[in-house]
């Protein structure tokens, strides 16, 4: 029970503490809604054209849900030890008896929740706007909300990192736009493995998983067809997310 | 009297930088021992060495074990400079650091022993500085702790809040709570301290009762005059005299003798503006054995030091 209490506490504080930053929500939501607008409703799909999009729209819902799940995490967490270092909350945190592993589990339950959020938005967007024919079973809701989860935890790994090594929260938001970008496009997700260069190895993305594990899932409702990826993506999330917390900084 | 915390030659070096060098002190349960140094001396390096957030080298117990042992459930840390999250309000702050361990205290009484229960519900972010480290202390003290290690806890506070803070930390050591804290107010250290430590260079130089290194260290009263004072007066005295820029200081003067050296300033021809006289202090002895150092131990402090050590974490 102590871990759950502590674990509750670090999440109602972080929750609040980032309800109450308007401009942060406001841009967490309206990132992905810009993104659908975009790509989904203003450069649209043209299936058996040439070049990008041209898969038809349900072919893309995987990589607007990579947006949310990879950049939302790593800006949040990495900004998030970078302040609790610049403040000395670290310093107080490691006299008292919450954990590393626990501060990140916190601060990804909260990025979960909002996450989750932004993401069930971003479904009903790219439905309404560009068509897609999305599957939606018991067992594919199941498996997004996986999906979700686990990619959540992965990218919050990373980005306590992130902010672990940066020297400042602006080191913190270069650093993971670097990661963010590179990864967003060559792991399956806006660009068919078909467009790239055969040498280059997409399968080391962790994000390449989630990609084609939402894609099986939404494409199929069959669940059964994203176990290999998801299984994929829980081993990487698990050793990234306890490389952060133990990355996280205890001392000065 | 059960040893609370038991340091033994802490050192600790940033890079080519001696920060802390073979530091050793002990906190006797109940005890309260402030200490004091300029700027950089190693007072916040300590601090951290005695909670385990910086690595020391030497022995450093508490309670009989190891600092990153300790049952944390006993001892409560106010950092230098800590900033929590600017957008709790005070309460929800105090509930935060509460929900961290099993047990904690009532979290509205905790408010009102550090004087925010009328504020409780302003964001931090809009409580004054004052206000902001009596949420601040508040936090270290939601916990119950045994041991309170307070890195300079009244800095920003006005005095009326600071004499409560005083009453306050009074209260709990009256209570058994062993109290190291840190500040350059000295006043406060003279008043709440069993014992004083002065840090100089990363070095403990002087650690005593406050009476017993006033005696030992603060010189002799001073009888300071101040105007346009002719150092040829100085002759006509019987008493050791040194000039500043503001006028003269005359030591050794007792205070049945005051009226006797004005007399003689008065028939030397001195128009003084001012005259005032105090006993030695915890002020003098500060002086005397700091001097003009320049620290060199408190990273925040030292721009060199804070960047030999910028890549540790």
């Amino acid at each position: 029970m102590s871990a759950i209490r502590r674990v509750g506490a670090e999440f109602t504080g972080a929750r609040k503490a980032f309800l109450r930053r308007r401009t942060a929500v406001f841009f967490t939501f309206f990132f992905p809604l810009i993104i659908v607008v975009i790509f989904g409703a203003l450069v649209q799909t043209r299936p058996g054209g040439g070049g990008l999009f041209t898969e038809p729209p349900r072919y893309y819902v995987a990589g607007y849900l990579a947006v949310v799940v990879l950049f939302t995490p790593l800006s949040r967490v990495g900004s998030e030890v970078a302040r609790h270092r610049e403040g000395n909350r670290f310093e107080k945190l490691a006299t008292t008896p919450l954990t590393r592993l626990e501060w990140l589990a916190a601060q990804t339950l909260v990025n979960v929740a909002v996450i989750g959020l932004a993401g069930l938005l971003l479904l009903a967007l790219v439905v309404v706007l560009t068509g897609a024919d999305v599957v939606l079973t018991v067992a594919s809701i199941g498996a997004l909300v996986a999906f979700v989860t686990v990619g959540v935890a992965l990218f919050c790994g990373v980005g306590a990192l992130l902010g672990s090594f940066a020297d400042s929260q602006d080191g913190v938001i270069a650093a993971s736009n670097s990661i963010a970008l590179p990864l967003l496009f060559l792991s399956e997700t806006f660009v068919p493995p078909a467009l790239l260069p055969a040498w280059l190895p997409t399968w080391l993305s962790p994000l390449t998983y989630f990609s084609r594990g939402v894609r099986a899932v939404t494409t199929s409702g069959q669940a059964g067809d994203a176990v290999v990826p998801l299984a994929v993506l829980t081993v990487v999330a698990l050793v990234t997310f306890v490389a952060g917390a133990v990355a996280l900084p205890r001392t000065d | 009297m059960e040893e609370v915390l038991v340091a033994e030659n802490v050192r600790r070096s940033y890079g080519d930088t001696v920060a802390l060098t073979d530091v050793s002190l002990t906190l006797g349960e109940g005890e309260v021992v402030a200490l004091v140094g300029p700027n950089g001396a190693g007072k916040t390096t300590l601090v951290r060495a005695l909670t385990g957030t910086t690595d020391a080298e030497g022995r450093v117990e508490l309670f009989g074990t190891a600092p990153r042992d300790v049952d944390r459930d006993r001892i409560g840390l106010l950092p230098q400079a800590f900033s929590p999250h600017d957008r709790l309000t005070a309460r929800e702050l105090l509930e935060y650091y509460a929900g961290l361990y099993d047990e904690s205290r009532d979290v509205e009484r905790v408010l009102a022993d550090v004087g925010l229960s009328e504020d409780a519900g302003t964001w931090y972010e809009n409580l004054s500085g004052g206000q902001q480290r009596r949420t601040c202390v508040g936090a270290t003290l939601v916990n119950d702790p045994d041991l309170l290690i307070l890195d300079e806890p009244t800095t920003g506070i006005d005095p009326a809040g600071r004499h409560d803070l005083w009453e306050l930390l009074e209260g709990l050591a009256d209570s058994g709570v062993t109290i190291l804290v840190t500040t350059h107010d000295m006043e406060e250290a003279h008043r709440l301290a069993d014992r004083v430590g002065l840090l100089a260079d990363g070095e403990l130089v002087a650690m005593d009762a406050p009476d017993a290194l006033i005696e030992t260290y603060g010189g002799e009263s001073r009888l300071t005059v101040t105007g346009d004072v002719d150092e040829s007066v100085a002759a006509k005295l019987q008493y050791p005299t040194a000039f500043t820029g503001e006028g003269m200081t005359v030591s050794g003067v007792a205070p049945e003798d005051i009226g006797a050296v004005v007399r003689e300033l008065e028939d030397a021809g001195v128009n003084y503006d001012g005259l005032s006289w105090a006993e030695p202090d915890l002020e003098a002895v500060y002086m005397e054995l700091t001097g003009n150092r320049v620290g060199r131990g408190d990273r925040g402090a030292d721009p060199e030091l804070a960047a030999a050590a910028g890549g540790e974490r």
